[in-house]
């Protein structure tokens, strides 16, 4: 490698080598600290760990203090408390209209857009509390991606898809290497590879969620948020985009609300069960949620008692 | 039981559910639906018998003329309609397009008749073209100076509009106009054409092709084009608006292969007509004595009906939808932009945009004469504008039309989809990166499809211009957009006032179909824009 600015002297296979080249790309950062060197917080939930986490998974990324969220007089949110750990899938789970994907959107300020929206609380990212006046939702959002939940290509080519995050936050590069990159993580690659230059709304549903999911990582933010990403695919297309989630574990953080308890237990290593009223009532690791749940009415949601 | 009415059958054969109301009120709806088509096409028929007037032609004629080429096209659409329907897409396209071109490339040879000489269009080019260079070479010395990037791609072409064209004009030596024209206008066209075609078939080499043949076909002009009696400035406006896309459109029909026995249709009208006008010729009989024909369309207002033309008010029509095109446009779409993306929707201001946008909708409504006053006070009284000038009758009708074009500006916007612009929020995109990556692009076939809907309306609309002085009569189109200028409308409504009865029957029809034609044309436009790009889900 020719590269002066990379720093993983390690790196010996190629797959590697372009990791190490995307993180030089994105060092424009948010708060400008490396998250991997430096936990800022310490995780105390995960208190037994599992054995296959990376020694790093400990840190929180994402953690909320008495969050209450209001639309209008309605409160959607009842003083969330929860620590989201780096690198590792968290799935939220919960009945509708429990207010998890409120919480979704709460962590990278889409609820700005929301004009009925109220937040009190803290959110912290990195330890930097989003809500604070000087932080800016713009700079928030191209460090946290999102996944929504009906596939929403724009009406562009499938390059220009995938490279629209590149732009639009001035990023520097191979924009050709990158794409393809993003293209072969979200596992679309070997289908598209002959049709970049066609439009993104000519594939099926499956592949416009891959395509999304491209597009988000492709910008390499930290976290990623899904919103009920499979909920409105095939169980082929939901099975591989299962695979792509654990995939991206290994190096983003994951954070997807899902109504498909299945999914939650099958793909997540911590779960959030968000239950009527928006509240959070248990979060832990999901085996121990899904197995022995410390509250009952967790236990009636998970086995289809109520909700 | 409930079922059990009548003989007690479950399958209600008899009259267990009345339908009778449902029906009248159908037959209703359908009487509704026909007696407006049916007043509609009765008007449109008795106007274009005024204006063609195809019974004083020898009945022999109409006979010859009904046998090669009425019959045929019947026989010819009952084949693509039964049997081929592919075909039959490829006739409608095939007929339609030289048509359309045709009638386009008189528009732009207008103007580059009366509008902006060709010398002009080049200069304007050149200012254009050093501006670009000089914006590309701050944007690369000056990566970072936002603002200032901004001052100088505002700035420089307009300086640059103000003062090289005059220094260009003024030059002792100047390329003849063909030259002008070949490198003004058909260089640009062979461009676009290569580029289009190069991106539909992705090869540089039919790109380059494609551009090639279209630069040579232009530049034979110089040489053929006297030959067959055209000059050398019509032969280059017919090769690159009409045989440009008629060509490319043959092609791609030889090339996907489907539907091409529908190329036969225009053939085969062509060749009636030629064997038609053959035949009449031979046999010796008249045809009819149209008051629409070509020297209508080419002469100026005479006294007498016979040579009575629409030429200059055909041009003061195109000037004023130009400066309705640079002045209303750009105005209406930034306002629907505003309203839609970035005014507050909740709170005092919330209501106050509410009520500004209901403001607007009443707006539409106004009647045009009011907003006739409205233009000779603000644009001739205390603007110090000159009278019955087509600035004034496009600013006016701008103002009447304006209305129209935000409400229809901000459906086209309303319409796309929130997901699109939550996707590119999420993707860290600024509001304005979303604006001008994600919602104008999505949103512009919708303006363009209501904006020519708009420019539909300011093509008819006679009392502003009757308010502001358009004269009565124009007997030489208008050499700028600071002389006095007639429209179709206003001529039309001089006519209707004539005492000769030629006039108000016959001349004054003529107008009234071309008025037509050329606003069924616009609305076509706008049709097969929409059409074209309607989102596919």
């Amino acid at each position: 490698m020719t590269h002066d600015s990379m720093t993983d002297s390690d790196s010996g296979t190629d797959t590697q080598a372009t990791d190490g080249g995307r993180e030089s790309l994105a060092s424009n950062d948010l708060e400008g600290s490396d998250p991997t060197t430096e936990p800022l917080v310490d995780s105390s939930i995960d208190v037994d760990g599992r054995s296959d986490a990376p020694a790093s998974a400990d840190r929180t990324v994402i953690e909320s203090n008495d969050l209450d969220v209001y639309y209008d007089d309605v409160q959607a949110l009842q003083s969330i408390d929860i620590e989201i750990p780096a690198e590792k899938v968290t799935a939220i789970i919960g009945p509708s209209g429990c207010g998890k994907s409120t919480f979704l959107r709460c962590i990278n300020r889409m609820n700005d857009l929301v004009d009925a929206a109220r937040i009190d609380g803290e959110l912290l990212f990195e330890g930097k509390n989003v809500y604070d006046d000087d932080v800016d939702p713009v700079v928030l959002r191209r460090k946290i991606g999102m996944v929504f939940q009906a596939p929403n290509p724009f009406p562009k080519s499938i390059y220009d898809n995938v490279a629209y995050g590149l732009e639009v936050q001035g990023i520097e590069g191979d924009y050709d290497e990158i794409v393809e990159e993003a293209l072969r993580r979200a596992a679309l690659w070997d289908e598209v590879k002959d049709q970049l230059d066609s439009s993104g709304l000519d594939l099926s549903g499956g592949q416009q969620q891959r395509l999304c999911i491209a597009r988000a990582i492709a910008p390499d933010p930290d976290v990623i948020l899904m919103d009920e990403p499979a909920s409105a695919l095939d169980p082929v297309a939901t099975s591989k985009i299962e695979d792509l989630i654990e995939d991206l574990a290994e190096e983003y953080t994951v954070i997807i609300v899902t109504h498909n308890m299945q999914q939650a237990a099958r793909i997540s290593d911590k779960t959030a069960v968000f239950l009527t009223g928006g509240e959070l009532v248990e979060f832990d690791d999901t085996n121990k949620i899904f197995e022995n749940p410390e509250h009952d009415r967790v236990e009636d949601y998970i086995t289809g008692k109520f909700g | 039981m409930a079922t059990n009415q009548g003989t007690g059958e479950w399958y209600g054969t008899d009259e267990a559910v009345s339908r009778v109301r449902g029906q009248a009120f159908k037959t209703l709806c359908l009487g509704a639906t026909l007696l407006a088509l049916l007043a509609v096409f009765v008007l449109l028929l008795y106007v274009a018998n005024d204006a063609f007037r195809p019974l004083s032609a020898d009945i022999g004629w109409l006979l010859s003329f009904a046998a090669t080429v009425v019959l045929p096209v019947l026989a010819a659409v009952g084949y693509y309609y039964t049997r081929d329907t592919k075909a039959g897409e490829t006739a409608t396209i095939a007929l339609g397009l030289p048509v359309i071109c045709l009638l386009l490339a008189g528009g732009v040879f207008i103007t580059f008749e009366h509008i902006v000489s060709v010398y002009q269009w080049l200069s304007i080019l050149v200012s254009l073209g050093i501006a670009a260079a000089i914006v590309a070479a701050h944007n690369r010395v000056r990566a970072d100076a936002d603002l200032e990037r901004f001052a100088v791609i505002v700035g420089v072409p307009a300086l640059l509009l103000w003062y090289v064209p005059d220094v260009i004009l003024s030059l002792p030596v100047l390329p003849t106009q063909s030259l002008a024209l070949l490198g003004s206008f058909a260089v640009p066209i062979a461009l676009a054409t290569g580029w289009f075609v190069r991106r539909q078939r992705e090869s540089d080499r039919d790109g380059a092709i494609a551009a090639a043949v279209t630069i040579v076909g232009a530049a034979a002009g110089l040489g053929v084009a006297p030959v067959v009696g055209l000059s050398p400035f019509v032969w280059m406006l017919l090769v690159t608006i009409t045989g440009v896309p008629v060509g490319l459109y043959v092609e791609s029909v030889f090339r996907r292969g489907a539907g091409v026995s529908g190329l036969a249709f225009p053939v085969l009208v062509g060749g009636g007509i030629l064997m038609g006008v053959v035949i009449t010729n031979a046999l010796g009989f008249t045809g009819p004595n149209p008051w629409l024909d070509w020297g209508f369309l080419t002469s100026s207002p005479s006294r007498t009906p016979e040579d009575a033309g629409f030429y200059p008010p055909l041009v003061g029509s195109v000037m004023m939808l130009l400066v309705i095109v640079v002045s209303a446009f750009p105005v209406g779409v930034g306002a629907a932009i505003y309203l839609e993306e970035y005014a507050p929707k909740r709170g005092l201001l919330g209501r106050v945009v509410d009520l500004i946008e209901v403001n607007i909708g009443n707006l539409a409504g106004v009647p045009s004469v009011v907003y006739g006053v409205l233009g000779l006070a603000l644009f001739i009284r205390w603007g110090g504008l000159g009278s019955g000038t087509a600035l004034v009758g496009g600013f006016t009708i701008g103002l009447l039309i304006l209305p129209i074009v935000i409400i229809s500006s901000q459906e086209a916007i309303r319409a796309v989809p929130d997901s699109m612009r939550q996707a590119s929020y999420g993707m860290g995109a600024t509001k304005w990166q979303t604006t001008r990556n994600v919602v104008l692009p999505e949103a512009l076939p919708g303006i363009m499809t209501g904006n020519i809907l708009a420019m539909g309306r300011a093509i008819g609309e006679t009392a502003p211009l009757l308010i502001i002085g358009a004269p009565a009569v124009v007997r030489i189109a208008p050499a700028s957009f600071t002389n006095k200028f007639s429209a179709m409308p206003r001529q039309i409504y001089t006519w209707s006032s004539e005492i000769d009865v030629a006039f108000r029957h016959g001349v004054l029809a003529a107008g009234v179909v071309t008025l037509l034609v050329v606003l069924l044309l616009m609305n076509g436009a706008a049709i097969i824009i929409r059409n074209k790009y309607q989102r596919r889900d």
